[in-house]
């Protein structure tokens, strides 16, 4: 396609929700209107393992306002849910796992009955050894969480001669980095309600990243046929990776299947905390060589990741933080390998960046101790080991298009050395230390070495109007907004002028999850491909008309016409009405699944991504070696996108995604059987936010809409690598452990020696 | 969670409230402006059988200054404090403290009587009370008595309220005599934190850098606010700079108290309340300096 004929993609369009929102019109599932509903409770465990001898629900069963009180034994269908492997059942029937896990489900006519009702219920518990640390579970005599074992996956990598090049190499550096338990504290605690249809279907409305999965889910739970559930996703107020899973929407199901009564349950924030999934706390012993030029000649890595409970995300983490581990450099022997490990805390799943979050950490803190070790400046490392078109990764992959790692590096460059110049050496206040960091990472878009596509439909009724189905969930990231750019672009039509039906699992098919930074790359390519098939539908018919060859025309505005002479035009609507009269379908199916080679179970080589998003954050921060304080002054954030369909769109993920790792590297930590809600588990406000400068890099992607890739998780990816190195360049110590928080930073400063005062090596009294 | 019933008055005039209270058994709750109130009600820490609301006692409101005093209506905002001319005055470090306290949503709605009579060790405007050995009037309806903030506070969330009395007014003796008013918090975030150490102090310097009087609190770092007659009795008469203030530490160790909670360790405590001393000796930062960053 010419390009100065595009012309609703790379321009800033308003989101297609923002005037809805303005007026507070979405309705999320708490504001649903419903004909008289219950209300829905779950009892949770208050033991981390434990079996459970008894359940007596006889007494709550009697108590004023009860519908009924559901445990295991009611479950129809098979009580086992999960997206990678099953082994979450929606309640409990013989043991429970972690504090939280369900065990009833009490259908009420009001909250207050509900609670009443959870108060009198007396479970039996029979204490089971509890186990926190997965090292602990991991050893050879250790309580069974699972029947299977302890240990959920295992993700290796293995390329070249790790041990011989580790000989050869001039400088080597060995640490181990550890992060925290994360919850995701998106604005919205999750919410489900539903009602049963007429004709019998069970109406589940959720706020869900991923309505599809939730379908198949529910019907086997209940063990019903798929035509006997629908999902609808509600105004979704954000979700981070934890709305993948099965939040409300089984609970949901179970009341409608038995009572038939309209229901609703929505999480209190405390609930939310206590019984949906957390970032996988990761522990990353990390051996990594150069030659004498700084060259990257090997690395070796063992990963754990505390999965928690239940599986969830789990094996998708292990596997895409060992995927990652080298960072965006060329590494030519590498040892990698991830264990994912079931313990008793609470469950972890996705979370924005799967992993890849925690192993930049790493990497990233690995590169400026080379760097240190060898004398280069912190840039000029990144630089030289860059991964390039004909690269290949730790996988085997070769890259052969839309690397723009190099364009990130190059692009933060100025900043770098003029406020390596001038800022970082100006004198900072009294007692304040000056440090800059750089942080860059890589991002495969898609699911790891997996199928994962999308489909989509595009519709002409016989007015011309156009419809576009999607199953993709919008969660506020602006998808919808994206696909109707791609839409409008194929079709020449304005976005707004596109009706939008979407995530309705009555009424469109699967584009796959919200998650992944895919569906721009994926779903995006999938509504191009079914636009694609309508045009080619018009434009066959208007070449017979206008008797034209069919490439030398256009649609514009609700008119073909020919590129070369503007005055022979046709109107859409007469074409549409033609191939009415002709009997052809005006619904064009439309699809794409990147393609990606399974990884080798026991070397990991294949082709995990189809493709790759790059970014390199700077980071200027300002440490106070008094109390361990970190301002962050400047994040400069450049990211490779492929393509920016949406320009605000792309800025302001980073502006969240910067905001989340400064969270993510200074302060968030969920520590479990302690944190109860937000009044104890601090995110940034608006006063701990950095001056932002977003940079879009553009390296195509061949097989991308436009060339578009992905940014939802990479946006949050390099900052808190970008602001830890910082911290250590300010201090002259390093913290490896995740947050580093006011305690982390002042022990640093103090064995740095930078604590003012005789008092400053010794530990006071 | 359960929430409890609850009544709820609202007396128009603190005659009227003041014989509410008499009648009212102890379980009743008084509320403020409800910020510590309804959070304590939401997790269960307290159940109150009925709320009495004071936010509309004419008499629990205003700052009035006096010629060497200044009293603080129980009732008063947070915001309030922050943006009254009285208060900048004759209490600095207390209107600095009431400028860094929560978010603007907060306060606008916290009182400085409810962050007295929660009596949190964290609560930023004790410290500034204390240096300025604060009085407050307490009435009942059979009388009205004066007591000296550093003896209502009893403990965490212990205080001397006897049945039936309302926390009407604060009186503060002008710190007018003092060059340097100081009020500096440390949280985990820079708003909306709850103070793991804070500290306000008044130092009265001579022209050549002399510490002439020193009136130092510390909160977050025992069971209630630390003021130690020995720490300020040892720093009087020196000069303030770094290697006073460092000799200051032993005995600023043997004043605090400090425990691991759930927000930093009684170690990270102990160092940080002397670091804050240290801060002293530096020029204090306006809260919204904007730096060069480029
Ligand atoms: C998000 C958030 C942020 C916060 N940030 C801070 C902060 O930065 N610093 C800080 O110190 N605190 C903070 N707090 C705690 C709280 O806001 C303060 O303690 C506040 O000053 C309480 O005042 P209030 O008027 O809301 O009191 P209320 O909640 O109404 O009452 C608090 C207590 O005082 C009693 N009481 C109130 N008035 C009287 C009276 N006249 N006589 C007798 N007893 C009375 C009440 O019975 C109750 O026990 C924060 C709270 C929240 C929710």
């Amino acid at each position: 396609m010419n390009m100065k004929e595009i012309k609703k993609i790379g321009r800033n369009w308003l989101r297609r929700d923002a005037a809805e929102k303005l007026r507070g019109n979405p309705v999320f599932c708490a504001d649903l209107t419903l004909e008289n509903p219950l209300t829905l409770k779950v009892l949770r465990s208050t033991h981390a393992h434990a079996r459970i001898k008894r359940i007596d629900v006889d007494r709550a069963s009697r108590t004023q306002g009860i519908a009924r009180i559901f445990t295991a034994a009611d479950i129809p269908g098979k009580n086992l849910a999960g997206i990678i492997n099953k082994d979450h059942p929606l309640l409990v029937p013989d043991k429970v796992r972690h504090v939280g896990d369900a065990i009833a489900l009490v259908a009420a006519e009001t909250e207050t009955a509900a609670e009443r009702a959870l108060q009198a219920i007396q479970v039996t518990y029979e204490d089971l050894p509890v186990i926190r640390d997965p090292e602990e579970a991991l050893k050879e005599d250790a309580p069974r969480i699972h029947e299977t074992g302890n240990l959920l996956f295992t993700r290796k990598i293995k390329r070249g001669e790790v041990e011989r090049a580790f000989d050869d190499c001039a400088v080597v550096v060995e640490k181990t980095y550890r992060t925290s338990f994360l919850e995701h504290a998106y604005l919205e605690p999750d919410a489900g309600a539903g009602y049963v249809a007429a004709d019998g279907t069970l109406v589940i409305y959720a706020s869900t990243q991923n309505p599809h999965y939730d379908h198949g889910e529910v019907a086997s739970l209940l063990g019903v046929a798929h035509e006997k559930v629908r999902i609808i996703q509600a105004a979704t107020g954000g979700g981070f990776g934890s709305k993948l899973d099965l939040n409300t929407q089984g609970f949901i199901g179970l009341a409608l299947y038995y009572l038939g009564r309209p229901v609703r349950y929505v999480y209190s924030r405390e609930e939310s905390f206590l019984a949906t999934a957390k970032r996988h706390p990761l522990t990353i012993t990390i051996k990594t060589g150069t030659d004498s030029q700084g060259r990257l000649m090997a690395m070796r890595a063992r990963i754990l990741c505390d999965t928690g409970a239940y599986g969830s995300y789990g094996i998708a983490v292990a596997s895409r933080a060992a995927v990652h581990a080298t960072g965006p450099y060329e590494v030519p022997n590498v040892d990698i390998e991830a264990l994912c490990v079931y313990t008793n805390n609470p469950f972890a799943g996705a979370m924005r960046g799967f992993g890849a979050p925690q192993a930049a950490f790493a990497f990233e803190s690995q590169m400026d101790l080379l760097a240190g070790e060898l004398g280069i400046s912190p840039l000029e490392m990144r630089r030289q080991n860059a991964l390039r078109e004909g690269s290949f990764t730790g996988t085997g992959q070769k890259l052969t298009a839309s690397v723009g790692i190099r364009d990130c590096l190059n692009a933060v460059k100025p900043f770098y050395e003029r406020v390596m110049e001038k800022w970082r050496h100006d004198p900072a206040p009294t007692f304040k230390k000056r440090g800059v960091g750089l942080g860059a990472m890589w991002y495969g878009i898609g699911n790891t070495g997996l199928q994962n596509p999308s489909t989509a439909q595009i519709e002409m009724d016989p007015e011309g109007s156009v419809t576009l189905y999607t199953g993709c969930a919008d969660i506020g990231q602006g998808s919808t907004t994206v696909l109707s750019q791609i839409a409008g672009e194929m079709l020449g039509l304005s976005p707004g002028a596109i009706r939008a039906v979407v995530a309705d699992t009555k009424y469109t098919t699967d584009a796959g999850a919200t998650s992944a930074s895919r569906q721009t790359y994926i779903s995006g390519n999938a509504v191009k491909d079914a636009a694609g098939k309508l045009v080619e539908i018009l434009l066959t018919e208007a070449s017979n008309l206008l008797k034209r060859p069919k490439e030398s025309l256009i649609v514009d505005s609700g008119l073909i016409r020919d590129k070369n002479d503007p005055e022979k035009t046709v109107p859409v609507t007469d074409i549409v009405r033609r191939a009415h009269e002709k009997g052809l379908s005006l619904k064009c199916q439309g699809s794409f699944d990147p393609v990606t080679e399974p990884l080798d179970p026991e070397t990991g080589q294949g082709v995990p991504y189809a493709t790759y998003a790059f970014a390199c954050h700077l980071a200027q921060v300002t440490v106070d070696v008094l109390t361990g304080e970190v301002e962050v002054n400047r994040i400069v954030a450049a990211h490779d996108v492929g393509k920016a369909i949406n320009p605000a769109g792309v800025i302001g993920q980073i502006y969240g995604g910067v905001a989340m790792g400064i969270g993510f590297g200074l302060m968030e930590r969920y520590v479990p059987g302690r944190t109860v809600s937000l009044n104890d588990y601090d995110i940034p406000t608006c006063k701990d936010m950095p001056d932002i400068v977003p940079i879009v890099v553009e390296s195509a992607e061949p097989t991308g809409p436009y060339g578009a890739k992905g940014v939802g998780e990479p946006a949050l990816i390099p900052t808190a690598p970008a602001v830890l190195n910082a911290i250590s360049d300010a201090l002259g110590e390093r913290i490896y452990t995740l947050p580093a928080n006011l305690e982390r930073v002042l022990e640093a400063a103090v064995a740095a020696g930078v604590f003012p005062g005789s008092h400053g090596v010794k530990q006071p009294a | 969670m359960m929430r409890p019933k609850a009544t709820y008055v609202r007396p128009g005039t603190l005659t009227e409230a003041v014989d509410l209270l008499q009648d009212l058994d102890d379980r009743c709750k008084l509320l403020a402006g409800g910020t510590d109130v309804a959070t304590e009600l939401r997790s269960g820490a307290i159940r109150g059988r009925c709320l009495v609301d004071l936010s509309a006692l004419p008499e629990l409101k205003g700052i009035h200054e006096a010629e060497e005093e200044l009293v603080i209506g129980s009732g008063v905002t947070l915001s309030e404090i922050a943006s009254s001319a009285g208060v900048a005055r004759g209490a600095p470090a207390l209107a600095k403290a009431a400028a860094v306290f929560g978010s603007r949503q907060i306060r606008n709605m916290a009182t400085i009587g409810g962050n007295i009579c929660r009596a949190s060790p964290a609560g930023d405007t004790l410290p500034p009370l204390y240096v300025q050995d604060a009085e407050l009037e307490l009435t009942s309806s059979s009388k009205t008595r004066r007591v000296s903030i550093r003896d209502f506070i009893q403990g965490p969330g212990r205080i001397d309220l006897k049945a039936g009395e309302i926390l009407k007014c604060i009186r503060l003796k002008k710190a007018a005599d003092f060059t340097m008013h100081r009020f500096d918090k440390i949280g985990n975030r820079k708003a909306l934190a709850v103070s793991i150490v804070n500290l306000a102090g008044l130092v009265a310097l001579s022209p050549d850098g002399i510490i002439q009087r020193i009136r130092l609190a510390w909160g977050s770092v025992a069971p209630t606010v630390v003021r130690s007659s020995r720490v300020e009795a040892f720093l009087t008469g020196k000069p303030l700079r770094m290697e006073t203030l460092d000799q200051a530490y032993p005995l600023v160790q043997d004043a605090i108290s400090p425990i691991d909670d759930a927000r930093a360790s009684a170690a990270y405590r102990r160092r940080v309340a002397v670091g804050l001393l240290f801060r002293l000796t530096t020029q204090q930062e306006s809260p919204d300096s904007i730096m060069d960053i480029a």
